[in-house]
């Protein structure tokens, strides 16, 4: 059996008494579900000596609505978000995101704030310390050789999180405490593109709260995800869309990606798109513009190229979904 | 041959009753240990309770290929709290479930052949401990060309794995049956195919366990193991440990599965039972998730290329096939599975002429070995695959194309195998009605079809692995002053209800209540030896036995009842609870009989037990035994897909699966398994497959590896079909194996119909889907640009 290694555990009342051992124990990790990164202290890829569990302090998993829009506790579980009528009914992009993730018993545990921080993930990562050390390790834990592209200097580990892309496309905004202070940042701000140290969290610092600005009734979002099974996986590539559509015509047009890249991208282009009548041609670029900015590497066991052709596919279909419109019987074209 | 077989093939068996609907066999009945598992309360070997024990853990190989120069341990011995560490010189012999084939080493000696091999192993008395020795033992090993694909190890110039197996070929199989050549010049059509299978394994619950007791004093072993087989334990641990067999015991815990990746002895249960001796006490090793996938067994990486000849009649005329398999760094079961592969390709249908080429390959990945469905899994695939290609082209239907090959039972095969009861033919109607095929097929919109497939399979093998003269079955039944009786059987359940049939048999017989039978299975101290639970072998055969014990001790009842009662035995009505002077109301309860039976004699123990007819032991050729069985099971299923062109993704609506087990002794548990054995091979067609990165497996966990959830899982209608063996317990055949063998195919056929395109790999996962999809649209733009008028593809039918 994989052990779990030995390590102090805290349980802090408040935020600020959790970011000031963040601050006062370097190498010490929060802990909230666990769902990630307890699997990865099994494999010792994680050897934390001090946990900060999150479990006592409260009043981090409340869901508020108010005219400015939505606030979400960081400690709101991915089953509450799955449940919540007002998300599946106003943001039915976090709620299919939140149901879309692993199996119900992880859904319970695993929250808003951890699924936003996921470390990102790799076949050549994501192994035991015997299988690691028998591959030499890798630039992101313990090596010097990406085994994704031995010729690069670049960790191409990807982002697997599933709500990132909801939520971008609905322009949340994350609110981070420390010790010494707090602030409220774009969610896209939140990540870099570098598999080793994808998020720009110091590290002391707790995302406490996520944002999600009040939007016009006539906004609707969802969110795609393509696996080889119906549950359990992580998103080959995940698909989030916001879109305005009047008569047929895009008014409005957002679309974000998960489990491509080092980071959730929100696609850039999508603008050249607003104002288009919804047909063929109009899809057509859509599956180009992810396609492009897409970047899956040899981070999973499914290919690459195909985690790529399935993320225009899905982006083309939700936004046909969400705009009401009945593509051709030819379907839309991938290529 | 068919002359011979006419003679040869039995009647009813001798003695066997004739059972239309009994009061226990027949009747669906939950497993006798369900209440235990479902509750929590059985105990694995894992939970098992043992006192004072130390942990063991076992040091591997990072080198896939490569001499051991050295193994040095001083240091790791010197850790406090460590009590043995023990490497492959601590082994008295090698092992390997195949008297023929004992090439492995419970810890490697001399070489090392794939990543993740036992080298050393540690007891000690805490986890940390355990964690430093292992740190502490440096290994020395000079590596050697790695070979990770058949191809590659069969290179000229390869470097050799096993001494005496020149081009790493671990057995070749020649064999010809029939004129061929004249089979394919009277064909109408000739076609040939190549079929290309991911390797697969088990994916059992349970992971692996081992508790070995050694006592010094007398020199004696307990091993309780997650074994399939306690009886080839038992005697691999006398042999690697250099061991009287009278000084060891071998207990079967509750089982969580096991699906061929434990129908052979393992090394970690070699290497726990070293490690007890070493340190003198009790040890217990606890294995990985991915322990399980380096130690592997499973399904070997496959490549098929089929030649079939057909008639217009959808006839067949000749086979010609080659398969090579990736077999891995040992024996274990390998020069089985690749005799499997070419004795079940054929025999399902009346075939005239075959000739089989087979290649076992030794390389440097974990070993493969058994896996549900042994040998016949892929090579099914691929000959129903181009069936209903062939069926396509010459305008048949698949079902008419399976029905102009049908056997007419008693039939000796080709490759002399003795079929007695043939359900096929009331299978493929079923299936044909219940999935409306006639009305639906063909009409059903673009994405969405139907496929069909047949498979058989044994009844366990007819010939046992190590052939002793024995009996292939014993049961010994108990009877005491308590009225209770117990049957005492080495038959090992795991899972598969094994000892809830065999307590229904013995009811049956006895025409007692369940609930009078105990059963104790599987502790070599107190039950006779069985050879384990692999190749279906268990329902027929110890089946049989515990049919001939029940038979024995109701004959000395029925004979004590008569002297009690003063009358003769045949004047006896037994009706179980109570007997009756026929004609009479005088009687005697069961209390009394067991109570007049015990008179003089104490407690009763009687004995049944079962040997295969030789005639179904197969023929002379070389190989001949591998596929032989008293009886096989039938299967044909139909099932319904829908294929999303755009990711690729294959959904399975539903299947239709009728099985032929003969007699449903317990039709609750056959539903079960037959739904099992379709959701398993279900598995294998749409998403499962291991992957090795330089030898090193790359899915060697839950999420990676990717077993269907119960989202993927689609209704499973069964229909149990009864052909009464005239060999079978009550009639009764396997039930576990015979329905996985044509899922695959019946996917592939299903998707082929849903959107034309023929898959020849498996699994068919999305992304595989995907390309043959764009791989076309590529074909049509060519074919288009370069003028050539647009045609349908020619797989479309």
């Amino acid at each position: 059996m994989e052990r779990m290694p030995q390590f102090d555990l805290r349980r802090p009342a408040s935020i600020a008494e959790a970011a000031a051992l963040l601050a006062a124990e370097p190498g010490a990790r929060l802990l909230a579900g666990g769902t990630d990164l307890l699997p990865k202290m099994r494999r010792g890829i994680e050897r934390p000596p001090v946990l900060v569990d999150l479990g006592a302090v409260r009043d981090i998993s409340r869901i508020d609505y108010a005219d400015a829009g939505l606030a979400l506790g960081a400690g709101v579980t991915l089953s509450q978000l799955a449940m919540d009528g007002r998300i599946v009914h106003h943001h039915r992009a976090i709620a299919e995101a939140a149901r879309s993730v692993a199996g119900p018993g992880h859904r319970s545990a695993a929250t808003i704030g951890g699924n936003l921080c996921l470390d990102t993930r790799c076949v050549f990562y994501n192994q035991s310390e015997w299988w690691r050390a028998t591959n030499h390790y890798c630039l992101k834990l313990g090596g010097d050789v990406c085994h994704v592209a031995p010729q690069g200097s670049h960790c191409h580990a990807a982002f697997c999180g599933d709500l990132a892309p909801a939520l971008l496309v609905l322009g949340a905004s994350v609110e981070l405490c420390a010790s010494r202070g707090a602030r409220v940042i774009p969610l896209s701000d939140l990540y870099r593109d570098d598999g080793v140290a994808h998020l720009t969290l110091e590290p002391d610092e707790v995302l406490v709260r996520v944002l999600v600005p009040a939007r016009s009734p006539a906004l609707v979002s969802g969110y795609r995800k393509a696996r080889a099974r119906g549950a359990i996986d992580f998103p080959l590539a995940g698909v989030a869309c916001a879109v305005v559509a009047r008569n047929g015509v895009l008014a409005e047009l957002k679309v974000a990606l998960t489990g491509t890249n080092s980071r959730p991208i929100l696609l850039t282009g999508t603008e050249a798109l607003v104002g288009r009548v919804i047909d063929e041609a109009t899809l057509s670029a859509l599956g180009k513009l992810v396609q492009k900015q897409a970047s899956p590497m040899r981070t999973t066991v499914t290919q690459s190229n195909y985690r790529r052709q399935v993320a225009a596919a899905l982006a083309q279909r939700l936004v046909c979904e969400l705009a009401g419109y009945e593509p051709s019987a030819a379907r839309a074209s991938m290529s | 041959m068919n002359d011979v077989s006419r003679a040869t093939a039995g009647g009813p068996a001798r003695d066997a009753p004739a059972i239309a609907q009994g009061r226990t066999a027949g009747q669906r009945t939950p497993l006798i240990d369900g209440v235990e598992k479902v509750t929590g309360r059985a105990r694995y070997t894992a939970d098992l309770p043992t006192g004072e024990t130390l942990v063991g853990r076992i040091l591997r190989s990072p080198i896939a290929h490569g001499v051991i120069r050295r193994i040095d341990a001083a240091a790791a011995r010197s850790i406090p709290g460590v009590r043995a560490v023990i490497t492959g010189e601590d082994f008295a012999a090698p092992y390997g479930v195949i008297p023929i084939a004992r090439n492995e080493w419970p810890l490697a000696r001399g070489k090392v052949r794939h990543r993740g091999e036992p080298v050393a192993a540690v007891a000690a008395i805490d986890e940390a401990s355990v964690e430093a020795a292992l740190a502490a033992i440096v290994l020395d090993i000079e590596p050697l060309p790695a070979y990770f694909s058949a191809a590659a190890a069969r290179a000229a110039n390869a470097v050799q794995l096993h001494e005496n197996k020149p081009g790493n070929i671990e057995r070749e199989v020649d064999q010809a049956f029939g004129d061929v050549d004249a089979g394919f010049a009277a064909a109408d059509l000739v076609r040939e195919r190549t079929f290309h299978y991911a390797e697969v394994a088990h994916g059992q619950i349970e992971l692996n366990a081992a508790v070995a007791t050694y006592e010094p004093e007398r020199d004696r072993l307990t091993t309780h193991s997650v074994t399939q087989v306690p009886y080839y334990l038992h005697l691999t641990l006398a042999r690697c440990l250099g061991m009287d067999s009278s000084q060891i015991r071998v207990v079967k815990p509750f089982v969580g599965g096991g699906f061929g990746h434990r129908v052979e002895p393992l090394n970690f249960e070699l290497v726990t039972a070293a490690l007890a001796r070493a340190a003198g006490g009790t040890v217990k090793t606890e294995l990985s998730r991915e322990d399980g996938f380096l130690t592997h067994r499973g399904r070997p990486e496959t490549d098929i290329r089929l030649k079939l000849g057909m008639k217009k009649s959808g006839a067949i005329t000749a086979v010609d096939c080659e398969i090579v398999q990736r077999g891995g760094a040992y024996g274990g079961y390998g020069l089985v599975t690749i005799l499997y592969a070419g004795a079940l390709l054929h025999a399902l249908y009346k075939v005239p002429a075959v000739r089989y080429r087979g290649y076992r390959v030794y390389t440097n990945t974990p070993p493969c070995g058994a896996m549900r469905g042994h040998g016949a899994v892929d090579a099914r695939h691929a000959f129903e695959s181009l069936l209903d290609i062939m069926a396509g082209e010459l305008g048949l239907d698949p079902f008419a194309a399976r029905r102009a090959n049908l056997i007419v039972p008693p039939y000796r095969t080709l490759n002399d195998l003795q079929v007695n009861s043939y359900g096929i033919p009331d299978c493929l109607d079923w299936v044909e009605r219940a999935s409306g095929w006639k009305t639906r097929r063909g009409k059903l919109p673009r994405g969405r079809g139907l496929g069909l497939a047949c498979s058989h399979y044994v009844s366990g093998s007819a010939k046992p692995v190590h052939w002793s003269g024995e009996p292939h079955a014993v049961i010994n039944l108990k009877l005491d002053f308590d009225g209770g009786i117990t049957i005492l059987t080495g038959a090992a359940d795991i899972g598969q209800g094994s000892s809830t049939l065999l307590a229904q048999v013995v009811a049956e017989v006895l025409s007692v209540p369940l609930a009078r039978i105990r059963v104790i299975a599987a502790d070599s101290a107190l039950t006779p030896k069985d050879n384990g639970s692999y190749s279906s072998r268990v329902s027929f055969m110890v089946g049989n036995a515990a049919i001939r014990a029940a038979q024995e001790m109701k004959r000395v009842l029925v004979t004590a009842a008569a002297k009690r009662l003063e009358v003769h035995p045949e004047d006896i009505e037994w009706n179980g609870d109570h007997c009756r002077v026929a004609g009479t109301d005088r009687t005697l309860d069961f209390a009394g009989a067991v109570d007049a039976a015990l008179v003089d004699t104490g407690t009763l123990t009687v004995k049944g037990s079962w040997s295969t007819p030789p005639e179904t032991q197969g023929g002379k050729f070389r190989g001949a035994a591998v596929g032989s069985t008293a009886g096989f099971s039938y299967a044909a299923q139909v099932v319904e897909v829908v294929v999303d062109e755009d990711t690729g993704a294959v959904a399975v609506e539903r299947v239709w699966v009728a099985h032929d087990c003969g007699f449903a002794i317990n039709p609750l548990a056959v539903e079960g398994q037959v739904q099992g054995a379709v959701w398993m091979g279900m598995g294998q067609a749409l998403s499962e497959e291991t992957q090795y990165h330089e030898g090193l497996p790359l899915r060697p966990n839950m999420l990676d590896y990717r077993v269907p959830t119960i989202v993927e899982s689609p209704p499973i209608e069964v229909k149990l079909v009864e052909s009464r063996d005239p060999l079978g317990p009550f009639g009764a055949k396997e039930a576990s194996e015979g329905a996985l063998h044509s899922f695959a195919p019946a996917l592939a056929n299903a998707i082929c119909d849903a959107i034309g395109i023929r898959l020849t790999d498996l699994p068919a996962s999305p992304d595989r889907v995907l390309e043959a999809i764009q791989a076309r649209k590529r074909r049509e733009r060519l074919r288009a640009s370069i003028g050539v008028s647009a045609q349908p593809d020619p797989e479309r039918h």
